[in-house]
């Protein structure tokens, strides 16, 4: 509806742009109305609280007495902290373990399950099981499914007379065997995603580049890939921001060890702020996993920008 | 085409495996909670439980409190669920159904705050609930996330966008006020979404760890992700124990999962479709 009927200088005009407001009016208080519980929460304790990390980054707070104004201290002392570069460069570990593996196993399910066949729904089902898990409980089954003596991985791996490392006390497995937790998870969940992208590709490009007698292997790379980047650049950002977070399978299987070889960001972060009660600092390592976070994602943003992205919807 | 069935063999075979792999760690955890607690440190994993017993689910059960930690789960992923789904659907119909000035300012807003980590607003969060007297405390727990979260709203909204909107004006010209059409003609078109949103909230809240790990430290509101890590740093070589703990900490999702598996296939897929 426009709303520039007031220029008309008729009285009838006039009362119906009256009427006209008030509707307006009226639905904007109601819009109001819908949104203020979920605004007031959105604002309370989202957005109070993301403008308040930024603030209490700059004090050196114990959480009792006075809260003292340190400026970029807090910054200067986690710069200067190896620690902490260990932190980011485990979480970075992390994150190379289990995106890239995720990633192309769920592309090679979809790929075998982007077709019509018995059982298919089924095997979703049971694909996308894993992703519901809780990541306490299975944090405390892999270090069971890990463990040197009584695990199932050592002792499977003993039917070929191999001798298993003591995987979760070992410096150089630890990180990777709570990467496989997450890649277990979320392997299903990102393949649905990716199905969906598949399926949305029209059958007739497929027949056309048949025709003109191109093999298998460069139709997935000259169609498929190139018409699959929308849904692969949402998996890839959303995972990864989600990757960066890990801590739940972390503060269960290791805490850190062994020897802060799997001391993630996140769970450095809880140590020096709920442990250590450092409310400043480890706001300001906060500050440290965001911006990591935020130059991830525009790197991501950038580099999928560059190419073509077909819509077909 | 008389190739084709080897592939189709080795395909299903590949499938197979990834289904085993998928469902594995679920089944041994099952079978060894209900072996003996002997067998379970001398018996293979893969080795079905023979005799069954009960034994290790009514150790945790009577040494621990399970029932507690079970029950206190339920209260705080039952009532963030509900407070999600209302809120949520209210300010979806906001968003996806009226204009108002400010809105996509708004929605834009709601959006960019999903790239926030969730570990950045707990420091403060923590500050604000301290400064409330909420520590340890139900209120605490729910507060954060009771009100609809941007992830809820979104799902919703872009559900709403899809529901003709001449189902709303006949309602409209019929003299429906906007309470009656969100409840009366987009609710019941909106069943299979606001399913999907409740079954996903009350999984993410009853897995969650972080927050009432720093918001909570008594029994009365310990939840069972608590409970059970702290169960784990105690008796970590006590696989016969935790390991019947976590069966039962996995067992209530894994239910609603089943029951709801087809909403919830069907809209994972839809997240990545805009």
């Amino acid at each position: 509806m426009t709303d520039n009927i007031t220029s008309v200088h008729a009285v009838r005009g006039h009362r119906r742009a009256e009427r006209r407001l008030a509707t307006r009016v009226r639905v904007v208080a109601e819009a109001y109305a819908l949104l203020a519980p979920s605004l007031a929460g959105f604002l309370l304790f989202l957005v109070a609280p993301i403008f308040g990390v930024a603030a209490l980054s700059l004090f050196d707070w114990n959480l009792m007495g006075a809260p003292s104004f340190v400026g970029l201290d807090n910054y200067r002392e986690l710069a200067a902290d190896p620690e902490v570069w260990r932190a980011v460069l485990n979480t970075i570990y992390y994150v190379v373990l289990n995106i890239p593996a995720q990633t192309v196993l769920a592309l090679l399910l979809a790929l075998a399950l982007n077709r019509r066949m018995r059982g298919g729904k089924v095997l979703r089902v049971v694909f996308v099981l894993p992703w519901m898990a809780m990541p306490v409980a299975l944090g405390i089954i892999w270090s069971w499914v890990f463990d040197p003596r009584h695990g199932v991985v050592n002792q499977m791996l003993g039917l070929v007379r191999i001798d298993g490392p003591n995987w979760l006390t070992d410096p150089a497995w630890a990180m990777p065997v709570i990467a496989s937790v997450n890649v277990w998870q979320y392997t299903g969940y990102t393949m649905l995603i990716l199905l969906a992208g598949l399926q949305a590709i029209p059958h007739t490009l497929y027949e056309a580049a048949a025709i003109d007698g191109t093999t298998p292997v460069q139709r997935f790379f000259m169609i498929t890939l190139p018409l699959l980047r929308p849904s692969l650049f949402f998996v890839l950002v959303t995972n990864t921001i989600g990757s960066f977070q890990i801590f739940d399978t972390v503060f269960v299987m290791t805490q850190g060890g062994p020897g802060g070889a799997t001391d993630v960001l996140n769970f450095h972060i809880y140590q020096q702020g709920f442990q250590l009660f450092r409310s400043g600092y480890a706001s300001a390592l906060a500050m440290v996993l965001f911006a990591l976070i935020l130059l991830v994602t525009a790197a991501q943003f950038l580099y999928f920008r560059k190419r073509t992205v077909y819509d077909f919807s | 085409m008389k190739k084709i069935p080897i592939k189709r063999i080795a395909l299903y075979l590949a499938l197979f495996a990834g289904a085993v792999v998928s469902v594995a760690p679920y089944l041994m955890t099952l079978n060894s909670a209900f072996k003996e607690p002997s067998q379970v440190l001398t018996t293979p994993a893969w080795e079905p439980a023979f005799p069954v017993t009960l034994e290790n689910f009514a150790q945790v059960w009577s040494q621990y409190d399970m029932a507690g930690f079970l029950l206190h789960s339920l209260v705080y992923a039952g009532v963030v669920t509900a407070g999600q789904v209302v809120f949520s659907t209210m300010a979806a119909y906001a968003f996806g159904r009226m204009s108002f000035p400010g809105r996509d300012a708004l929605f834009w807003g709601y959006l960019a705050t999903m790239m926030v980590p969730q570990i950045v607003t707990l420091v403060p969060l923590f500050l604000i609930m301290r400064e409330f007297g909420l520590i340890d405390t139900y209120l605490g727990l729910i507060l954060p996330t009771a009100f609809g979260t941007p992830y809820g709203i979104f799902l919703v909204r872009q559900y709403f966008r899809t529901i003709p909107k001449d189902l709303e004006s006949a309602a409209r010209i019929d003299g429906a006020g906007t309470l009656t059409v969100l409840v009366r003609v987009l609710l019941p078109l909106s069943r299979p979404i606001l399913a999907t949103l409740a079954t996903i909230t009350f999984i993410t809240t009853w897995n969650t760890l972080l927050w009432p790990l720093i918001v909570t430290n008594g029994d009365a509101t310990r939840v069972v992700t608590l409970g059970i890590s702290a169960l784990k740093g105690q008796y970590s070589s006590q696989y016969h124990l935790i390991l019947a703990a976590a069966a039962l900490a996995l067992l209530p999702l894994v239910v609603i999962f089943l029951l709801f598996q087809r909403h919830i296939v069907r809209s994972i897929a839809l997240t990545g479709l805009k």
